[in-house]
Protein backbone atom coordinates (compact mmCIF):
# COMPACT_ATOMS: atom_id res chain seq x y z
CA UNK A 1 0.00 0.00 0.00
CA UNK A 2 3.00 2.29 -0.21
CA UNK A 3 1.65 4.53 -2.94
CA UNK A 4 -1.93 4.52 -1.65
CA UNK A 5 -0.73 5.33 1.86
CA UNK A 6 1.46 8.14 0.58
CA UNK A 7 -1.39 9.62 -1.38
CA UNK A 8 -3.73 9.45 1.61
CA UNK A 9 -1.10 11.07 3.84
CA UNK A 10 -0.62 13.78 1.28
CA UNK A 11 -4.39 14.44 1.01
CA UNK A 12 -4.77 14.54 4.80
CA UNK A 13 -1.81 16.83 5.33
CA UNK A 14 -3.17 19.14 2.62
CA UNK A 15 -6.51 19.33 4.45
CA UNK A 16 -4.77 20.03 7.76
CA UNK A 17 -2.60 22.69 6.11
CA UNK A 18 -5.67 24.38 4.63
CA UNK A 19 -7.42 24.47 7.99
CA UNK A 20 -4.32 25.97 9.61
CA UNK A 21 -4.04 28.57 6.84
CA UNK A 22 -7.74 29.40 7.16
CA UNK A 23 -7.50 29.81 10.95
CA UNK A 24 -4.40 31.98 10.66
CA UNK A 25 -5.57 34.24 7.84
CA UNK A 26 -9.37 34.36 7.75
CA UNK A 27 -9.82 37.34 10.10
CA UNK A 28 -7.16 39.30 8.26
CA UNK A 29 -8.64 38.53 4.84
CA UNK A 30 -12.08 39.66 6.09
CA UNK A 31 -10.38 42.75 7.55
CA UNK A 32 -8.91 43.71 4.17
CA UNK A 33 -12.23 43.25 2.38
CA UNK A 34 -14.08 45.15 5.12
CA UNK A 35 -11.60 48.01 4.84
CA UNK A 36 -12.51 48.36 1.17
CA UNK A 37 -16.23 47.64 1.33
CA UNK A 38 -17.08 49.01 4.80
CA UNK A 39 -19.57 46.17 5.10
CA UNK A 40 -18.64 43.22 7.35
CA UNK A 41 -21.20 40.86 5.81
CA UNK A 42 -20.13 41.48 2.27
CA UNK A 43 -16.49 41.31 3.42
CA UNK A 44 -17.08 37.80 4.79
CA UNK A 45 -18.66 36.87 1.47
CA UNK A 46 -15.56 38.04 -0.39
CA UNK A 47 -13.22 36.31 2.06
CA UNK A 48 -15.00 32.98 1.68
CA UNK A 49 -14.89 33.22 -2.12
CA UNK A 50 -11.18 34.01 -1.92
CA UNK A 51 -10.49 30.94 0.24
CA UNK A 52 -12.64 28.73 -1.99
CA UNK A 53 -10.73 29.87 -5.07
CA UNK A 54 -7.43 29.33 -3.31
CA UNK A 55 -8.34 25.86 -2.07
CA UNK A 56 -9.40 24.71 -5.51
CA UNK A 57 -6.20 25.55 -7.26
CA UNK A 58 -3.36 25.95 -4.80
CA UNK A 59 -1.56 24.03 -2.13
CA UNK A 60 -2.15 25.46 1.35
CA UNK A 61 1.45 24.79 2.28
CA UNK A 62 2.76 26.96 -0.57
CA UNK A 63 5.05 29.76 0.61
CA UNK A 64 3.04 32.31 -1.32
CA UNK A 65 -0.31 31.39 0.30
CA UNK A 66 -0.77 34.40 2.67
CA UNK A 67 0.45 36.90 0.05
CA UNK A 68 -1.92 35.38 -2.53
CA UNK A 69 -4.88 35.63 -0.14
CA UNK A 70 -4.13 39.26 0.78
CA UNK A 71 -3.81 40.29 -2.83
CA UNK A 72 -6.93 38.40 -3.87
CA UNK A 73 -8.92 39.92 -0.97
CA UNK A 74 -7.92 43.44 -1.97
CA UNK A 75 -8.66 42.96 -5.66
CA UNK A 76 -11.88 41.00 -5.21
CA UNK A 77 -13.30 43.60 -2.83
CA UNK A 78 -12.18 46.50 -5.03
CA UNK A 79 -13.93 44.81 -7.95
CA UNK A 80 -17.11 44.58 -5.89
CA UNK A 81 -16.77 48.20 -4.89
CA UNK A 82 -16.67 49.13 -8.56
CA UNK A 83 -19.75 47.05 -9.34
CA UNK A 84 -22.48 49.68 -9.65
CA UNK A 85 -25.31 47.23 -9.14
CA UNK A 86 -24.15 46.23 -5.68
CA UNK A 87 -23.43 49.74 -4.54
CA UNK A 88 -26.95 50.66 -3.59
CA UNK A 89 -27.46 47.47 -1.60
CA UNK A 90 -24.25 48.09 0.28
CA UNK A 91 -25.08 51.65 1.11
CA UNK A 92 -28.40 50.59 2.61
CA UNK A 93 -26.58 47.95 4.64
CA UNK A 94 -23.99 50.47 5.76
CA UNK A 95 -26.70 52.83 6.98
CA UNK A 96 -28.03 50.08 9.18
CA UNK A 97 -24.69 48.99 10.52
CA UNK A 98 -24.89 47.74 14.08
CA UNK A 99 -21.38 48.66 15.17
CA UNK A 100 -22.17 52.38 15.23
CA UNK A 101 -25.51 52.33 17.03
CA UNK A 102 -24.06 54.25 19.92
CA UNK A 103 -23.75 57.35 17.73
CA UNK A 104 -26.65 59.77 17.54
CA UNK A 105 -28.59 59.60 14.26
CA UNK A 106 -27.25 62.91 12.92
CA UNK A 107 -23.65 61.92 13.60
CA UNK A 108 -24.31 58.45 12.18
CA UNK A 109 -25.54 59.96 8.93
CA UNK A 110 -22.39 62.06 8.63
CA UNK A 111 -20.15 59.08 9.32
CA UNK A 112 -21.96 57.01 6.69
CA UNK A 113 -21.76 59.83 4.18
CA UNK A 114 -18.00 60.20 4.78
CA UNK A 115 -17.43 56.48 4.37
CA UNK A 116 -19.42 56.45 1.16
CA UNK A 117 -17.37 59.32 -0.26
CA UNK A 118 -14.08 57.67 0.67
CA UNK A 119 -15.13 54.37 -0.92
CA UNK A 120 -16.26 56.12 -4.08
CA UNK A 121 -12.87 57.82 -4.23
CA UNK A 122 -11.06 54.52 -3.60
CA UNK A 123 -13.01 52.88 -6.43
CA UNK A 124 -11.75 55.56 -8.81
CA UNK A 125 -8.04 54.86 -8.07
CA UNK A 126 -5.97 52.51 -10.24
CA UNK A 127 -6.04 48.91 -8.89
CA UNK A 128 -2.49 48.78 -7.53
CA UNK A 129 -2.48 51.97 -5.44
CA UNK A 130 -6.00 51.21 -4.22
CA UNK A 131 -4.92 47.72 -3.13
CA UNK A 132 -1.78 49.10 -1.48
CA UNK A 133 -3.83 51.53 0.62
CA UNK A 134 -6.36 48.87 1.63
CA UNK A 135 -3.64 46.42 2.63
CA UNK A 136 -1.60 48.93 4.60
CA UNK A 137 -4.69 50.33 6.35
CA UNK A 138 -5.59 46.76 7.30
CA UNK A 139 -2.37 46.50 9.28
CA UNK A 140 -0.08 44.73 6.81
CA UNK A 141 3.60 45.60 7.16
CA UNK A 142 5.62 47.01 4.26
CA UNK A 143 7.10 43.54 3.71
CA UNK A 144 3.65 41.97 3.54
CA UNK A 145 2.36 44.66 1.18
CA UNK A 146 5.37 44.12 -1.08
CA UNK A 147 4.78 40.34 -1.14
CA UNK A 148 1.06 40.69 -1.78
CA UNK A 149 1.49 43.13 -4.65
CA UNK A 150 4.67 41.64 -6.08
CA UNK A 151 6.64 44.88 -5.83
CA UNK A 152 10.09 45.42 -4.32
CA UNK A 153 10.15 46.39 -0.64
CA UNK A 154 11.94 49.60 -1.63
CA UNK A 155 9.01 50.66 -3.82
CA UNK A 156 6.29 50.25 -1.19
CA UNK A 157 6.90 53.62 0.49
CA UNK A 158 6.72 55.51 -2.81
CA UNK A 159 3.67 53.52 -3.94
CA UNK A 160 1.86 54.33 -0.70
CA UNK A 161 2.76 58.05 -0.71
CA UNK A 162 1.49 58.41 -4.28
CA UNK A 163 -1.64 56.40 -3.49
CA UNK A 164 -2.34 58.57 -0.43
CA UNK A 165 -1.99 61.74 -2.51
CA UNK A 166 -4.24 60.28 -5.22
CA UNK A 167 -6.89 59.25 -2.71
CA UNK A 168 -6.83 62.66 -1.03
CA UNK A 169 -7.26 64.29 -4.43
CA UNK A 170 -10.19 62.03 -5.30
CA UNK A 171 -11.88 62.62 -1.93
CA UNK A 172 -11.56 66.38 -2.38
CA UNK A 173 -12.85 66.12 -5.93
CA UNK A 174 -15.77 64.01 -4.73
CA UNK A 175 -16.82 66.49 -2.04
CA UNK A 176 -16.43 69.59 -4.28
CA UNK A 177 -18.52 68.03 -7.10
CA UNK B 1 12.62 56.44 4.75
CA UNK B 2 9.24 54.88 5.48
CA UNK B 3 6.57 54.93 8.15
CA UNK B 4 7.10 51.26 9.01
CA UNK B 5 9.99 51.08 11.48
CA UNK B 6 10.66 47.42 10.62
CA UNK B 7 11.11 48.23 6.94
CA UNK B 8 13.80 50.86 7.53
CA UNK B 9 17.33 49.73 6.83
CA UNK B 10 19.93 50.06 9.59
CA UNK B 11 21.66 52.95 7.83
CA UNK B 12 18.37 54.82 7.34
CA UNK B 13 17.38 54.34 10.97
CA UNK B 14 20.78 55.58 12.17
CA UNK B 15 20.58 58.61 9.89
CA UNK B 16 17.03 59.43 10.95
CA UNK B 17 18.10 59.54 14.58
CA UNK B 18 20.57 62.32 13.98
CA UNK B 19 18.92 64.36 11.21
CA UNK B 20 16.29 66.88 12.27
CA UNK B 21 15.33 67.66 8.66
CA UNK B 22 14.53 64.01 7.99
CA UNK B 23 12.71 63.73 11.30
CA UNK B 24 10.47 66.63 10.29
CA UNK B 25 9.81 65.06 6.88
CA UNK B 26 9.18 61.71 8.55
CA UNK B 27 6.63 63.37 10.84
CA UNK B 28 4.73 64.78 7.84
CA UNK B 29 4.74 61.35 6.13
CA UNK B 30 3.53 59.61 9.27
CA UNK B 31 0.76 62.17 9.78
CA UNK B 32 -0.32 61.87 6.17
CA UNK B 33 -0.41 58.09 6.47
CA UNK B 34 -2.42 58.17 9.67
CA UNK B 35 -4.91 60.67 8.26
CA UNK B 36 -5.49 58.31 5.31
CA UNK B 37 -5.81 55.40 7.73
CA UNK B 38 -8.45 57.44 9.58
CA UNK B 39 -10.29 58.09 6.32
CA UNK B 40 -10.40 54.36 5.64
CA UNK B 41 -11.32 53.41 9.21
CA UNK B 42 -14.29 51.08 9.65
CA UNK B 43 -15.81 49.26 12.61
CA UNK B 44 -13.96 45.98 12.98
CA UNK B 45 -15.64 42.93 11.44
CA UNK B 46 -16.26 40.30 14.09
CA UNK B 47 -15.79 36.84 12.65
CA UNK B 48 -16.49 33.30 13.77
CA UNK B 49 -13.56 31.51 12.15
CA UNK B 50 -14.80 28.00 13.02
CA UNK B 51 -18.26 28.56 11.54
CA UNK B 52 -16.77 30.24 8.47
CA UNK B 53 -14.43 27.29 7.92
CA UNK B 54 -17.30 24.82 8.12
CA UNK B 55 -19.25 26.97 5.67
CA UNK B 56 -16.40 27.05 3.19
CA UNK B 57 -15.76 23.30 3.43
CA UNK B 58 -19.43 22.52 2.83
CA UNK B 59 -19.41 24.38 -0.46
CA UNK B 60 -19.08 21.67 -3.10
CA UNK B 61 -17.10 24.03 -5.29
CA UNK B 62 -14.42 24.36 -2.63
CA UNK B 63 -13.38 20.74 -3.00
CA UNK B 64 -9.99 20.54 -4.64
CA UNK B 65 -9.99 18.75 -7.95
CA UNK B 66 -8.90 15.24 -7.04
CA UNK B 67 -7.92 14.54 -10.59
CA UNK B 68 -6.00 17.76 -10.84
CA UNK B 69 -3.53 17.29 -13.64
CA UNK B 70 0.10 17.30 -12.48
CA UNK B 71 0.82 20.52 -14.35
CA UNK B 72 -1.80 22.37 -12.34
CA UNK B 73 -0.24 21.51 -9.04
CA UNK B 74 1.84 24.30 -7.55
CA UNK B 75 5.28 22.92 -6.91
CA UNK B 76 6.93 25.56 -4.80
CA UNK B 77 7.39 23.16 -1.92
CA UNK B 78 6.88 19.52 -2.83
CA UNK B 79 9.97 17.40 -3.21
CA UNK B 80 10.85 15.72 -6.46
CA UNK B 81 9.58 12.43 -5.14
CA UNK B 82 6.19 14.00 -4.56
CA UNK B 83 6.12 15.34 -8.09
CA UNK B 84 6.91 11.85 -9.30
CA UNK B 85 4.16 10.49 -7.04
CA UNK B 86 1.68 12.95 -8.50
CA UNK B 87 2.57 11.90 -12.03
CA UNK B 88 2.26 8.27 -11.03
CA UNK B 89 -0.98 9.03 -9.21
CA UNK B 90 -2.51 10.39 -12.37
CA UNK B 91 -1.80 7.06 -14.04
CA UNK B 92 -3.02 5.11 -11.02
CA UNK B 93 -6.23 7.15 -10.75
CA UNK B 94 -6.90 6.53 -14.41
CA UNK B 95 -6.23 2.85 -13.95
CA UNK B 96 -8.38 2.49 -10.85
CA UNK B 97 -11.37 4.54 -11.75
CA UNK B 98 -11.71 3.36 -15.26
CA UNK B 99 -10.03 -0.01 -15.09
CA UNK B 100 -13.21 -1.76 -16.09
CA UNK B 101 -13.08 -0.19 -19.49
CA UNK B 102 -9.77 -1.18 -20.93
CA UNK B 103 -7.49 -4.13 -21.09
CA UNK B 104 -4.70 -2.88 -23.30
CA UNK B 105 -5.12 0.70 -24.36
CA UNK B 106 -3.80 1.71 -27.73
CA UNK B 107 -5.33 5.17 -27.85
CA UNK B 108 -6.42 7.95 -25.49
CA UNK B 109 -9.64 9.91 -25.01
CA UNK B 110 -10.62 12.45 -22.40
CA UNK B 111 -13.83 12.27 -20.41
CA UNK B 112 -15.18 15.26 -18.50
CA UNK B 113 -15.65 14.57 -14.80
CA UNK B 114 -17.24 16.63 -12.05
CA UNK B 115 -16.61 16.63 -8.31
CA UNK B 116 -19.75 14.50 -7.93
CA UNK B 117 -18.34 11.91 -10.35
CA UNK B 118 -15.04 11.76 -8.52
CA UNK B 119 -16.80 11.33 -5.18
CA UNK B 120 -19.02 8.59 -6.62
CA UNK B 121 -16.08 6.79 -8.21
CA UNK B 122 -13.94 7.02 -5.10
CA UNK B 123 -16.66 5.10 -3.21
CA UNK B 124 -15.82 2.10 -5.39
CA UNK B 125 -12.67 1.68 -3.31
CA UNK B 126 -14.94 0.66 -0.40
CA UNK B 127 -16.49 -2.18 -2.39
CA UNK B 128 -13.68 -4.63 -1.80
CA UNK B 129 -10.05 -5.01 -0.82
CA UNK B 130 -6.86 -4.00 -2.58
CA UNK B 131 -3.72 -6.08 -2.29
CA UNK B 132 -0.42 -5.23 -3.88
CA UNK B 133 1.51 -8.10 -5.31
CA UNK B 134 4.20 -5.67 -6.41
CA UNK B 135 4.47 -2.33 -4.67
CA UNK B 136 5.61 0.69 -6.66
CA UNK B 137 9.01 2.14 -5.79
CA UNK B 138 9.36 5.84 -6.47
CA UNK B 139 12.67 7.57 -6.86
CA UNK B 140 14.01 10.94 -7.98
CA UNK B 141 17.48 10.93 -9.51
CA UNK B 142 19.78 13.33 -11.27
CA UNK B 143 20.75 10.96 -14.06
CA UNK B 144 18.69 9.38 -16.81
CA UNK B 145 20.60 6.12 -16.37
CA UNK B 146 19.63 5.81 -12.67
CA UNK B 147 16.00 6.53 -13.48
CA UNK B 148 16.04 3.93 -16.22
CA UNK B 149 17.45 1.27 -13.91
CA UNK B 150 14.67 1.89 -11.31
CA UNK B 151 12.12 1.61 -14.14
CA UNK B 152 13.40 -1.78 -15.29
CA UNK B 153 15.28 -0.42 -18.28
CA UNK B 154 12.60 1.92 -19.64
CA UNK B 155 14.42 4.91 -21.15
CA UNK B 156 13.26 8.45 -20.41
CA UNK B 157 12.34 10.25 -23.65
CA UNK B 158 14.85 12.81 -24.91
CA UNK B 159 13.78 16.32 -25.84
CA UNK B 160 15.51 17.57 -28.97
CA UNK B 161 14.96 21.27 -28.31
CA UNK B 162 13.56 23.05 -25.24
CA UNK B 163 11.28 26.05 -25.85
CA UNK B 164 12.80 29.44 -25.05
CA UNK B 165 12.52 30.30 -21.38
CA UNK B 166 12.39 26.72 -20.09
CA UNK B 167 15.18 26.00 -17.61
CA UNK B 168 17.68 23.31 -18.59
CA UNK B 169 17.76 22.27 -14.93
CA UNK B 170 16.43 18.70 -15.10
CA UNK B 171 15.45 16.09 -12.53
CA UNK B 172 14.55 12.52 -13.39
CA UNK B 173 11.88 10.50 -11.65
CA UNK B 174 11.12 6.82 -11.93
CA UNK B 175 8.51 4.36 -10.75
CA UNK B 176 8.95 0.61 -10.81
CA UNK B 177 6.21 -1.64 -12.16
CA UNK B 178 3.36 -2.13 -9.69
CA UNK B 179 0.67 -4.78 -9.64
CA UNK B 180 -2.46 -4.50 -7.53
CA UNK B 181 -5.47 -6.76 -7.29
CA UNK B 182 -8.91 -5.54 -6.29
CA UNK B 183 -11.32 -8.19 -5.01
CA UNK B 184 -14.99 -7.19 -5.08
CA UNK B 185 -17.06 -7.99 -2.02
CA UNK B 186 -20.87 -7.79 -2.11
CA UNK B 187 -20.93 -7.52 1.67
CA UNK B 188 -18.51 -4.57 1.78
CA UNK B 189 -20.30 -2.84 -1.06
CA UNK B 190 -23.64 -3.11 0.70
CA UNK B 191 -22.12 -1.82 3.96
CA UNK B 192 -20.50 1.12 2.15
CA UNK B 193 -23.75 2.02 0.42
CA UNK B 194 -25.71 1.76 3.68
CA UNK B 195 -23.19 4.02 5.41
CA UNK B 196 -23.81 6.71 2.80
CA UNK B 197 -27.55 6.10 2.84
CA UNK B 198 -27.57 5.06 -0.80
CA UNK B 199 -29.09 2.19 -2.70
CA UNK B 200 -26.53 0.14 -4.53
CA UNK B 201 -27.20 -0.76 -8.16
CA UNK B 202 -27.62 -4.55 -8.52
CA UNK B 203 -24.25 -6.30 -8.74
CA UNK B 204 -23.78 -8.41 -11.87
CA UNK B 205 -23.86 -12.17 -11.26
CA UNK B 206 -20.44 -13.44 -10.24
CA UNK B 207 -19.20 -10.05 -9.15
CA UNK B 208 -18.90 -11.06 -5.48
CA UNK B 209 -15.34 -12.34 -5.22
CA UNK B 210 -14.46 -11.28 -8.77
CA UNK B 211 -10.95 -9.84 -9.11
CA UNK B 212 -9.44 -7.12 -11.17
CA UNK B 213 -5.66 -7.12 -11.49
CA UNK B 214 -4.08 -3.91 -12.63
CA UNK B 215 -0.51 -3.42 -13.73
CA UNK B 216 0.83 0.12 -13.85
CA UNK B 217 4.26 1.29 -14.84
CA UNK B 218 7.14 1.11 -14.96
CA UNK B 219 7.32 4.81 -15.63
CA UNK B 220 10.10 7.32 -16.13
CA UNK B 221 9.96 11.05 -16.46
CA UNK B 222 11.94 14.23 -16.42
CA UNK B 223 11.03 17.53 -14.85
CA UNK B 224 12.55 20.76 -16.16
CA UNK B 225 12.63 23.87 -14.03
CA UNK B 226 13.91 25.02 -10.67
CA UNK B 227 11.40 23.46 -8.32
CA UNK B 228 12.77 24.98 -5.13
CA UNK B 229 12.83 28.57 -6.22
CA UNK B 230 9.95 30.53 -4.69
CA UNK B 231 7.72 32.35 -7.10
CA UNK B 232 8.73 36.01 -7.30
CA UNK B 233 5.42 37.18 -8.68
CA UNK B 234 2.32 36.15 -6.78
CA UNK B 235 0.41 36.22 -10.05
CA UNK B 236 2.14 33.07 -11.18
CA UNK B 237 2.29 29.69 -9.54
CA UNK B 238 5.73 28.17 -9.45
CA UNK B 239 4.95 25.19 -11.68
CA UNK B 240 7.58 22.90 -13.03
CA UNK B 241 8.12 24.37 -16.46
CA UNK B 242 8.01 21.09 -18.29
CA UNK B 243 7.27 17.47 -17.39
CA UNK B 244 7.86 14.66 -19.84
CA UNK B 245 6.85 11.18 -18.79
CA UNK B 246 6.62 7.77 -20.34
CA UNK B 247 4.87 4.83 -18.75
CA UNK B 248 4.22 1.32 -19.92
CA UNK B 249 0.51 1.37 -20.80
CA UNK B 250 -1.51 0.17 -17.80
CA UNK B 251 -3.20 -3.17 -18.27
CA UNK B 252 -6.07 -4.81 -16.45
CA UNK B 253 -7.31 -8.37 -16.21
CA UNK B 254 -10.62 -9.36 -14.72
CA UNK B 255 -11.84 -12.70 -13.44
CA UNK B 256 -15.46 -13.64 -12.81
CA UNK B 257 -17.00 -10.66 -14.55
CA UNK B 258 -17.07 -9.16 -18.05
CA UNK B 259 -15.90 -5.69 -19.08
CA UNK B 260 -19.41 -4.73 -20.14
CA UNK B 261 -20.86 -5.81 -16.79
CA UNK B 262 -18.24 -3.77 -14.94
CA UNK B 263 -18.86 -0.73 -17.13
CA UNK B 264 -22.61 -0.85 -16.53
CA UNK B 265 -22.13 -1.37 -12.81
CA UNK B 266 -19.71 1.55 -12.43
CA UNK B 267 -21.87 3.90 -14.51
CA UNK B 268 -24.92 2.93 -12.43
CA UNK B 269 -23.29 4.19 -9.20
CA UNK B 270 -25.35 6.80 -7.38
CA UNK B 271 -23.83 10.20 -8.06
CA UNK B 272 -22.44 9.60 -11.56
CA UNK B 273 -23.51 12.51 -13.74
CA UNK B 274 -25.35 12.05 -17.04
CA UNK B 275 -22.49 13.91 -18.78
CA UNK B 276 -19.95 11.28 -17.74
CA UNK B 277 -22.31 8.43 -18.69
CA UNK B 278 -22.81 9.98 -22.09
CA UNK B 279 -19.08 10.60 -22.62
CA UNK B 280 -18.14 7.05 -21.66
CA UNK B 281 -20.91 5.54 -23.81
CA UNK B 282 -19.61 7.54 -26.77
CA UNK B 283 -16.18 5.87 -26.59
CA UNK B 284 -15.87 3.44 -29.47
CA UNK B 285 -14.02 0.44 -28.10
CA UNK B 286 -13.63 0.66 -24.32
CA UNK B 287 -11.10 -2.14 -24.12
CA UNK B 288 -8.49 -0.30 -26.19
CA UNK B 289 -9.01 3.26 -25.00
CA UNK B 290 -7.22 4.92 -22.12
CA UNK B 291 -9.63 7.36 -20.51
CA UNK B 292 -8.20 10.52 -19.03
CA UNK B 293 -10.50 12.16 -16.51
CA UNK B 294 -10.45 15.93 -16.92
CA UNK B 295 -12.28 18.24 -14.50
CA UNK B 296 -15.17 19.60 -16.51
CA UNK B 297 -14.61 23.24 -15.64
CA UNK B 298 -10.83 23.29 -15.88
CA UNK B 299 -9.79 21.97 -19.20
CA UNK B 300 -10.67 21.86 -22.81
CA UNK B 301 -9.30 19.03 -24.87
CA UNK B 302 -8.73 18.56 -28.56
CA UNK B 303 -7.84 15.52 -30.63
CA UNK B 304 -4.39 15.91 -32.17
CA UNK B 305 -2.01 13.76 -34.19
CA UNK B 306 1.28 13.20 -32.40
CA UNK B 307 4.09 11.09 -33.85
CA UNK B 308 1.67 9.68 -36.36
CA UNK B 309 -0.89 8.48 -33.81
CA UNK B 310 -4.02 10.00 -32.23
CA UNK B 311 -3.48 11.91 -29.02
CA UNK B 312 -5.24 14.48 -26.90
CA UNK B 313 -4.07 17.98 -26.14
CA UNK B 314 -5.27 19.61 -22.94
CA UNK B 315 -5.04 23.26 -22.18
CA UNK B 316 -6.39 24.73 -19.02
CA UNK B 317 -8.70 27.70 -19.30
CA UNK B 318 -6.43 30.18 -17.56
CA UNK B 319 -3.68 29.70 -20.13
CA UNK B 320 -1.04 28.79 -17.57
CA UNK B 321 -0.41 25.29 -18.80
CA UNK B 322 -0.99 22.64 -21.41
CA UNK B 323 -0.41 18.95 -21.94
CA UNK B 324 -0.34 16.33 -24.68
CA UNK B 325 -0.99 12.63 -24.03
CA UNK B 326 -0.70 9.78 -26.50
CA UNK B 327 -0.14 6.03 -26.64
CA UNK B 328 2.45 4.53 -28.95
CA UNK B 329 4.28 1.22 -29.03
CA UNK B 330 2.77 0.07 -25.71
CA UNK B 331 3.79 3.22 -23.82
CA UNK B 332 1.73 6.18 -22.62
CA UNK B 333 3.53 9.49 -23.13
CA UNK B 334 2.79 12.80 -21.43
CA UNK B 335 4.27 16.21 -22.20
CA UNK B 336 2.98 18.86 -19.81
CA UNK B 337 4.07 22.19 -18.46
CA UNK B 338 3.58 25.90 -18.13
CA UNK B 339 4.02 26.29 -21.86
CA UNK B 340 1.79 26.99 -24.85
CA UNK B 341 -0.16 24.13 -26.37
CA UNK B 342 1.65 24.55 -29.69
CA UNK B 343 4.98 24.20 -27.87
CA UNK B 344 3.78 21.06 -26.08
CA UNK B 345 2.72 19.50 -29.39
CA UNK B 346 6.03 20.49 -30.96
CA UNK B 347 8.03 18.87 -28.15
CA UNK B 348 5.83 15.77 -28.37
CA UNK B 349 6.46 15.41 -32.09
CA UNK B 350 10.21 15.74 -31.63
CA UNK B 351 10.69 13.38 -28.68
CA UNK B 352 13.29 10.70 -29.22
Amino acid sequence: MQLGARLMTSVRSEEAAFEALFTAEYARVVGIANRVLADPHEAEDVAQDVFIDFHRLHSASADYAPAWLHRAAAHASLNRLRGARRRLKREVAQAMQEGDRALDPQKQMEVNEDRRHVRQALARLAPKPAAALALRASGLSYVEVSQALGVGIGQVGTLLRRAEAALRKEVTRGTSD
Amino acid sequence: MVDDADARSGADAAHLEGCSECQARMKVVAEDASSIAALLAVPEARVDVGAAFQGVMQQPKSQPALVRFPILRPASRPTFALVAAVVAAAVVIVAFTFSGFFFKPTTVKTVPVTVADVQALSQLADYGTITWSKEPQLQATTSAADASSVAGGLQPPTVSKLPAGVSTNVTYGAMSEAVATFTFSAEKAAAAAAKHGKTLPPMPAGMDGATLTITVGPAVGEVYGDLNRPSADTNTINLPQLIIARSAAPTAKATGVTVNDLESFILAQPGITPELKKAVSAIGDPSTTLLIPVPIEYATSTQVTVQGVDGVALGDNTGVGSAVVWVKGGSVYVVAGSIKQSEAINIANNLK
